[in-house]
């Protein structure tokens, strides 16, 4: 990262988060401030997920967007996928992570269409090119 | 050879520009009804989008990011969404028409109605968009979409009166059966489909899922600037044919039937298949084109794996949004709509997708930290921007040019 102090809405916001591997695993949805030890408000985490989405897009269709989301789950207690700051590598056109996408939770609707859609397809473990 | 055969990326998403199903029957129709007298719009198009184009290929290059990463970025949430619905729906809409276009094509082969190929074609498609690796995909279709080129060898062979043509090229005004309004309908109508949105989704994500990087540059274009011109020419001599054969007589072409007709006449049967392969290949294409690019736009926006490049069971949603969007096209033809006024209503939605699509890539485009030293000279940055206002201008203009004409006619 350059000295060029981190401007929330430009540089992070609606970003797209990079793993370890170059898999794509969301957009910057949201942003998490939290309290440094000398009372300075410092970024804690990224949250990736159409709750957070839907909260910041606001309105008739954000609120849709959240409510979507929140059926849409796998543990009985929905929330967006919360990755700390600190796992972020690099920030640039997009934000690297230092981890891979598999530590991290995979959103609900991927597991879900991957179980009963997709995954039923003839071909759906076939690799890529 | 692998170096020729680079370029088929452009050239595949220029026939799905210039050339899909509602292209050939409009570009038809023109050359009827105004002569080579829109010739103009049909090579403005073409500059905006190689400048574009360009803009875009090159930000995937560099950045590796495709154009609906940008929109979302530099726009915001909220922007971004409104364009995603019109851009969903221009690629929606225009996929549904080309399903029809294919299933038009093979009617022109084998004389039963179009419907009952609708699901076999739509089948086909979404096999070749399961199945088929992008590369092969890409050349295949590109290269069988050449066989357009017939459309050319038609126009010379019919030995037009060239002098009348050119002073109609030279005199862009509307011809005495034909009022302003009309005109300005079908400029705009020309220039939207020169510039239609899902060109530049599907070309960077395309340079993305080949894996560009910087040394790609030039790859990228020679894309560009041999696949859209050659787009145009196709375009234009598919118009000049019809205004050579139909604009004397007075006919109104409103059937692929007829946009094939002048290639009959003038090459014979063996140009009539040729023909009907052009058709076939160019609207399967334009239906990768748009099916993938339906994909790319949503999963761009939320941020989800997308791409061929992956297993389909790692991109879930991915997959689930192209599927979904074959049956909509899919069940959109089946209501008995006619596939060629389809893509004539996808215009309204241009109007909300064209400017929010081509102002973020110019912003990016200047941005040093996706680009280094690739931003934009500032001649690039002078052509833009015109073109940024005239794509505002026909985005303004579109809807009301369509009800006063009541779509041109």
């Amino acid at each position: 990262m350059t000295d060029k102090p981190l401007r929330v809405d430009f540089d992070l916001l609606d970003r797209q988060i990079v793993d370890l591997d170059g898999y794509l695993v969301g957009k910057v949805d949201d942003i998490e401030f939290g309290t440094a030890a000398d009372g300075r408000p410092v970024v804690a985490a990224i949250l990736v997920g159409h709750h957070a989405l839907g909260r910041r897009i606001g309105g008739v269709l954000g609120r849709w967007m959240a409510a979507v989301a929140r059926r849409l789950h796998t543990t009985g207690d929905p929330q967006p996928l919360r990755i700390p700051f600190e796992r972020v590598a690099k920030i640039g056109s997009a934000l690297w992570l230092d981890v891979r996408h598999e530590l991290l939770d995979t959103p609900a609707l991927e597991l879900w269409l991957r179980d009963n859609v997709i995954g039923r397809i003839p071909g759906a473990s076939d690799a890529g090119q | 050879m692998k170096r020729f055969l680079a370029v088929t990326l452009g050239i595949l998403t220029a026939i799905g520009g210039f050339v899909d199903i509602g292209d050939l029957v409009a570009n038809g129709e023109t050359g009827a009804r105004f002569g080579m007298r829109l010739a103009w719009v049909v090579v403005v198009g073409v500059l905006g989008i190689c400048l574009y184009a360009e803009m875009s290929g090159r930000v995937a290059a560099v950045s590796g990011r495709p154009v609906f990463d940008l929109v979302r970025e530099r726009l915001g949430a909220r922007v971004a969404l409104a364009n995603l619905a019109g851009s969903y729906l221009v690629t929606l809409l225009t996929l549904s028409a080309e399903i029809g276009g294919v299933a038009l094509a093979i009617q022109l082969a084998t004389s039963v109605h179009y419907l009952l190929w609708v699901p076999i074609a739509a089948f086909v498609l979404w096999v070749v968009l399961w199945k088929v690796k992008f590369e092969p995909m890409e050349r295949v279709f590109g290269l069988a979409g050449l066989a357009l080129v017939v459309f050319v060898v038609a126009l010379i062979a019919l030995d037009p009166p060239w002098g009348q043509l050119g002073d109609q090229i030279a005199n862009p005004v509307p011809p005495a059966t034909e009022d302003w309004a009309t005109y300005g309908f079908f400029a705009v109508a020309l220039f939207a489909a020169a510039m239609t949105p899902y060109e530049v989704f599907f070309f960077s994500s395309g340079g993305v899922e080949e894996k560009w990087t910087r040394r790609d540059l030039v790859i990228s274009r020679v894309n560009v600037f041999i696949g859209f011109p050659l787009g145009g020419v196709l375009s234009l001599a598919v118009m000049g044919c019809a205004a050579v054969v139909y604009e004397p007589l007075g006919v109104h072409v409103d059937t692929l039937g007829q946009t094939a007709l002048p290639v009959a006449m003038a090459v014979g049967k063996l140009g009539l298949v040729v023909v009907i392969l052009g058709f076939f290949a160019a609207t399967f294409g334009a239906a990768l084109e748009t099916g993938l690019s339906a994909g790319y736009t949503v999963a761009q926006y939320f941020g989800w794996q997308w791409g061929k490049l992956v297993r389909p069971r790692q991109a879930a949603r991915f997959h689930t949004v192209v599927l979904i969007s074959v049956l909509l096209g899919v069940a959109l033809l089946l209501t008995t709509a006619d596939p060629i006024a389809i893509t004539e209503y996808s215009l309204v939605f241009s109007a909300v997708a064209l400017p929010l699509t081509y102002l973020p890539i110019l912003i990016v485009a200047n941005d040093r930290d996706y680009l280094g030293d690739h931003v934009n000279s500032p001649f690039t940055n002078v052509l833009g921007v015109t073109y940024l206002v005239i794509i505002l201008v026909v985005a303004v203009a579109a809807v009301p040019l369509m009800i006063v004409t009541g779509m041109g006619s």
